[in-house]
């Protein structure tokens, strides 16, 4: 027989499979080193060409970090902004991908929908904070809303983009096997899209993060992005740049997170 | 030559066949065209295809060959004459009709024994039967210790092979097979072609083979359908009296193969 196999043996990837390492890698030694050199310029230069006043110092900040660790205040203004972020972003996840398969099915709705939903995309969403805190007040669901209303076109977007690149002939064979609606959404439609889905969760954070920042610094009290405004109103530029700094390890992490997810759910590609 | 003992009329070959298992009937495709006149594809073909009947359809590329397949499964309508499946005027996509494309369409997110398992899924094999019937077919068709292979690390070949086993997976009484191993190379075509009539011969279903290939046509076919370039229209039929089970290397040398082979290349050959 003629066959092979581009893979010899047993060495092919099992669907199963669970090996990941924790080891730093070269790659990251130099990340690490990067970083260190950077802070280290940073606490250098405001000892000797600036006043710390203006952009404090790396030492300042880490305190600042451990007092409010100790406090508490660290733990309750992460986890209000990550709340937010995190409700806005699965609640765009739960309507922009269904949406999305929807309307790259219909095309005809599609066409009559999108200017109505390349207006609202174009719309400078941060301007409609404002409007949010008056509707949804100053709690959690004004910055929820934000949220979701940053990311949720990008999940929608991908998702029909995602769908449009299916091999035409995966649907002419589920066609041609008579698979009803649910078995094509849920072994064509849904595993095709998902590298797409994972890719909108990536660029989703930073945005989530964003929508809910911005609705805190117009009318919050509490969370990341009001303890950065409230620091400011106080010239305080250490608190500020504590803040800032936590929101930045919280999107790495978050980024960190979803590259892991997708080493894991897509074997196959 | 014995040219005239070969070619059959459609009425002698409807004579001996109780009811088809497909029918064209007077047959057109033509897609519209922007600013232009439609194109005119497929012009009034009429072919019955029995009971376990192995048809292949020869012609040159892009004669509507394919075309034909795609009516015959529902997945375009006709713009003339009337398709018909076990007696039953096609609509939309008819039931027990399986079809095999030239590119293999395996999910790539599903491994081999989940990928037969689809036409195991759609053809209505009960849930507790499934695994058993594609273990069953990843003996068939060789493919023993690559059950939980992705479809991306198989080679051509192999990926044809499951492309076939989720076919035969869905059961299906007619099988559409539109030059499915056109894209495979010389040795690896032949090979393909061996165990599809391995298969064939164990449990005949009807198959229409779509190809440009008119030496595959003669060794897998009991009948081969000359098309002429577009539009497609029937230019001749041979009945294939090579006995089976068929073995490659006496038939090529049987006078019997040579001589249709070179008849078809002649009616290919020439303009009308």
């Amino acid at each position: 027989m003629s066959d092979s196999i581009t893979t010899r043996g047993p060495a092919f990837a099992r669907p199963g499979r669970r090996s990941f390492s924790f080891g730093i890698g070269t790659t990251g030694l130099r990340q690490i080193g990067l970083i260190a050199v950077l802070l280290g310029l940073w606490e250098l230069a405001s000892h000797t060409l600036f006043n710390p006043f203006w952009s404090s110092r790396p030492s300042l900040i880490a305190a600042r970090l451990w007092e409010l660790a100790l406090s508490g205040e660290l733990w309750l203004h992460t986890s209000t902004t990550l709340q937010e972020a995190g409700a806005g972003l699965v609640l765009a996840a739960l309507v922009g991908i269904p949406l999305g398969i929807v309307l790259a099915r219909a095309p005809e709705v599609a066409r009559t929908l999108d200017p109505v939903i390349m207006g609202l995309y174009g719309l400078p969403r941060v301007a409609l904070a404002p409007l949010f805190i008056l509707w949804f007040g100053i709690g959690l669901f004004s910055k929820i809303m934000m949220a979701f209303t940053m990311v949720v076109f990008i999940f929608l977007m991908n998702v029909m983009e995602g769908i449009r690149t299916i091999d035409p002939d995966h649907l002419d064979l589920m066609r041609s096997m008579r698979a009803g609606r649910l078995y094509l959404v849920r072994r064509v439609l849904l595993p095709a899209v998902t590298p797409w889905i994972l890719a909108s969760f990536r660029i989703g954070i930073g945005l989530a993060l964003i929508g809910a920042v911005v609705g805190e610094l117009i009318g919050a009290n509490r969370g990341l992005g009001w303890y950065v405004e409230s620091r400011g109103g106080q010239l305080d530029t250490t608190g500020v740049f504590t803040g800032l700094i936590v929101l930045m390890v919280l999107a790495m992490l978050a980024n960190q997170l979803v590259g892991f997810v997708e080493r894991r759910m897509i074997t196959w590609r | 030559m014995a040219l005239t003992d070969l070619a059959l009329t459609n009425l002698a070959l409807t004579a001996e066949t109780p009811r088809p298992r497909a029918a064209l009937k007077d047959l057109s495709i033509s897609f519209p065209r922007p600013d232009m006149p439609p194109l005119e594809v497929v012009s009034g073909i009429s072919l019955d295809v029995a009971e376990g009947e192995f048809v292949a359809v020869v012609g040159p590329s892009g004669s509507g060959k394919s075309t034909i397949l795609r009516a015959i499964s529902g997945l375009l309508t006709p713009s003339g004459g009337q398709v018909e499946v076990d007696g039953k005027a096609v609509t939309g996509p008819p039931p027990k009709v399986g079809f095999m494309f030239q590119k293999d369409a395996l999910l790539p997110w599903r491994t081999v024994a989940q990928n037969i398992r689809v036409g195991a899924e759609l053809g209505g094999t009960p849930t507790g039967e499934q695994a058993a019937q594609v273990a069953r077919l990843i003996k068939l068709l060789r493919l023993e210790g690559f059950e939980n292979a992705w479809p991306k690390q198989l080679s051509g070949g192999m990926r044809q092979r499951v492309s076939l086993g989720r076919l035969l997976a869905y059961r299906p009484s007619l099988m559409l097979m539109d030059e499915p191993f056109g894209a495979l190379d010389y040795q690896t075509k032949i090979a393909m072609g061996l165990e599809l009539l391995r298969v064939w011969e164990a449990e005949r279903r009807s198959i229409i083979f779509v190809t440009h290939d008119i030496e595959e046509a003669v060794a897998l076919a009991d009948r081969v359908v000359v098309f002429s370039a577009r539009p497609a229209r029937i230019l001749a039929e041979y009945k294939v009296h090579l006995p089976r089970p068929r073995h490659m290397r006496a038939m090529r040398s049987d006078p019997a193969f040579t001589e249709l082979t070179e008849a078809i290349w002649s009616d290919l050959a020439l303009p009308d």
